[in-house]
């Protein structure tokens, strides 16, 4: 069987391949220069993650039509993974949402001590699945990508060896996510029975139309799988423990570029393989979008520590997301798209603004932040800005996002749904300003009153200053300047084949 | 594989009997060494009734994955723990091995069931004559990624577990002979001892 190369379009997974050389020479630089190089491999990481996002936007452009024609996408791989517009945004937020946990990674990795070239190359691993898994688009290929990302994960989550609250975050993770990997395998081996030995996602769709329980059953179990990733209610028990115990940068990275991936598999999953049972799944997603975020958002408002709140805080989100996918059109995926750019910003900023807090005083109580900005202005606007983004306040893009979410969700009829979002939503607004006005007006907590001056100088402080700036500014600008971003979303959207069919199948 | 009837049944009837007298002395044996030796040789008999089915990859993957690798890594961890674990549940060992029985049974019946009453349909396609030649071709063409994808998992895995395995230490000094690293979350109660560091720590 003579297999012609230039069939494999081995050109779409660019962006992997340089991930994958990064690894790699991390591990042999970091072997030849030992200590001497252990300050330049995080700039090493960035480079690398800087070359596969430019290549990524690149390729999007192309696709859209944005610089030449537009490029049809092309399946690579004999159908193993897709380069279409669709998985290209996914991929961008993963790259960057690596990139920013990079950016905080550095000084606290120097004040912890732990070694950073495997760290490094873990956090890159993640990534590398995380990519592969917002492509893949046949069953071996996503549960590689799949435990990639998880075992990478599991690792990261226990990084801090010495830290006992870390061991236990690695295990309990290491546990429910053996277990729901599992179950997700186990509906994938139901429905490679039932379409007669099928893989490719695309060709099991049209032989388990007619199948009805046991397609069904297959399909619960995918979700369940899924939704361990999404860290969606009933599947987020494992969420507080591992975001309280593990690395803050890790949960940062977990937090925003895990949940993306798994949201790219959510949508390819469903969209490709379940399209004769739309109503189905859709209800399902419905149930679990108004799951989480009540439970989210009411469990949030009991908590003390701020990387618990955030924990619970982002399964309210993922609830928020989950509404885009639920609803199934068009503005929904586009809306959820732009919904995780902004979450990629404001929730990787509050964990930067929260890693920076902990290395100076060592706690991340909610009381210890009471008068911080007398202290050190510039974190306490910071930390504002996120946590009010995510409330949901004008004219932050936390409150844009939310907007054209629940737009959509109106458009389509979901009044369910928009009424338990708008419902909650409000109610979080107490939750994170109980946050925010004991930084202003309280007065000073013993550990604020011990507040060192930052000293932007030190190493790591500098990467450190950078994500959170980057991250405060597009948290403001990229409100203002939604339009564009949300149409360059629909455009993804109509160019991705699978999206096309789904909406034709809706219309019918 | 070209075998004659004759020949099909009478290894058949060998491999079945070391098949099952292998499982019933797993489960029977006193002492877990043996066990786990009689579990090897169980997946021994598997992989030759794989051979009899013309499933020559399946088993050799037998042989290589289950003997190789899962029956080591039992033995390695018995011997481990090495000690010989006292029955503390003797006297209801009686109960106990007439629920498993029961248990067993129940699960035997039912796959019986199964299996007599199932009209299962018979493929009339002859068997692939070299199928590990097409299982290497299918794993260079259409199963290229996945291929490729795992030797990453693999490495990353590898770099984890040495991870877990290496030894910790928080360096006393740093190398300029500055004050200690500390990590920045230890459990709160330790945290209440240790000073809190100038900010000048880093500095070289």
């Amino acid at each position: 069987m003579p297999i012609d190369v230039s069939l494999l379009n081995v050109g779409a997974i660019w962006p992997e391949i340089i991930v994958t050389l990064t690894i790699l020479t991390l591990m042999v630089v970091d072997l030849i220069g030992g200590q001497r190089v252990a300050k330049q491999l995080a700039g090493l990481a960035l480079l690398g993650l800087g070359l596969s996002a430019v290549v990524i936007v690149y390729q999007l452009l192309l696709q859209l039509g944005l610089i030449g024609g537009p490029v049809p996408p092309t399946e690579s791989f004999l159908g193993s993974f897709t380069g279409d517009p669709l998985s290209l945004v996914f991929r961008g937020i993963v790259v960057l949402s690596s990139t920013l946990a990079i950016l905080m990674a550095e000084r606290y990795m120097y004040q912890s001590g732990a070694q950073v070239a495997e760290f490094y190359t873990l956090l890159l691993g993640a990534t590398l699945g995380g990519m592969l898994l917002s492509g893949s688009t046949e069953m071996v290929m996503i549960f590689i990508a799949l435990e990639t990302l998880s075992i990478s994960s599991y690792l990261l989550a226990g990084y801090t060896k010495l830290d006992s609250r870390s061991n236990e975050a690695s295990l309990k993770y290491l546990l429910v996510g053996s277990a729901s990997a599992a179950v997700f395998l186990y509906g994938m081996s139901l429905l490679y029975g039932l379409s007669g030995g099928e893989t490719k996602l695309t060709a099991i769709a049209p032989r388990i139309v007619d199948m009805g329980f046991p397609a069904l059953l297959a399909l619960v179990l995918v979700v369940a799988g899924i939704s361990f990733k999404l860290a969606v209610v009933p599947f987020h028990q494992w969420t507080p423990d591992v975001y309280e115990g593990a690395p803050t940068p890790v949960v940062a990275f977990l937090s925003v570029g895990s949940k993306a991936a798994g949201f790219a598999l959510a949508i390819r999953f469903m969209t490709e393989a379940f399209p004769a049972y739309t109503l189905q799944w859709q209800t399902l997603f419905a149930g679990l979008a108004i799951l989480s975020m009540v439970l989210g958002n009411i469990v949030a408002i009991a908590q003390t520590s701020l990387k618990r709140l955030l924990a619970y805080s982002s399964i309210a989100q993922a609830g928020y997301l989950l509404i885009g996918l639920a609803i199934g059109t068009v503005d929904g995926y586009a809306s959820l798209m732009f919904y995780l750019i902004t979450y990629l910003f404001m929730n990787l900023g509050a964990f930067a603004a929260a890693t920076l807090f902990t290395l100076k005083t060592g706690s991340d109580d909610i009381s210890a932040f009471s008068g911080l900005w007398r202290k050190d202005p510039f974190l306490a606007v910071c930390l504002s800005v996120f946590l009010l983004s995510l409330a949901g306040i004008p004219p932050f893009a936390g409150f844009f996002g939310k907007i054209y979410l629940f737009w959509a969700a109106f458009q389509a009829g979901a009044y369910t749904l928009l009424f338990v979002g708008l419902v909650t939503s409000v109610a979080s607004m107490y939750y994170y300003l109980r946050v925010v006005k004991p930084m202003v007006v309280r007065p000073m907590s013993p550990e604020v009153e011990a507040y060192p001056a930052t000293n932007w100088e030190l190493p790591g402080m500098r990467s450190l200053q950078v994500a959170l700036g980057v991250s405060v500014v597009a948290t403001v600008i990229v409100g203002i300047i939604s339009n564009p971003i949300v149409s360059l979303m629909n455009e993804s959207i109509a160019r991705t084949p699978p999206l096309q069919t789904a909406k034709q199948l809706s219309q019918k | 594989m070209n075998l004659g009837e004759g020949v099909r049944l009478v290894s058949f009837g060998i491999l079945a009997l070391i098949v099952l007298g292998g499982a019933l002395g797993v489960v029977l044996a006193p002492s877990m060494v043996h066990a786990a030796f009689l579990l090897g040789l169980v997946f021994v008999g598997m992989s030759g009734l794989y051979l009899l089915l013309n499933a020559d990859f399946v088993a050799a993957a037998q042989i290589l994955i289950y003997v190789g690798a899962v029956n080591v890594l039992l033995l390695f961890a018995i011997m481990l723990v090495n000690r010989r674990i006292p029955d503390a549940a003797a006297g209801k060992r009686g109960l106990r091995n007439t629920i498993a029985g029961f248990v067993c049974l129940f699960v035997f019946g039912s796959l019986v069931n199964g299996v007599v009453r199932v009209p299962w349909p018979i493929s009339t396609e002859t068997p692939i004559a070299n199928s590990t030649l097409r299982i290497g071709e299918q794993f260079f063409s259409y199963y290229l990624l996945p291929f490729e994808a795992v030797s990453i998992l693999l490495l990353l895995a590898l770099v984890g577990a040495i991870i877990l395995a290496r030894r910790e230490f928080v360096p006393d000094r740093t190398e300029s002979g500055d004050q200690p690293l500390v990590l920045p979350e230890r459990p709160r109660a330790e945290m209440d001892e240790t000073p809190k560091l100038p900010e000048t720590t880093g500095r070289r």
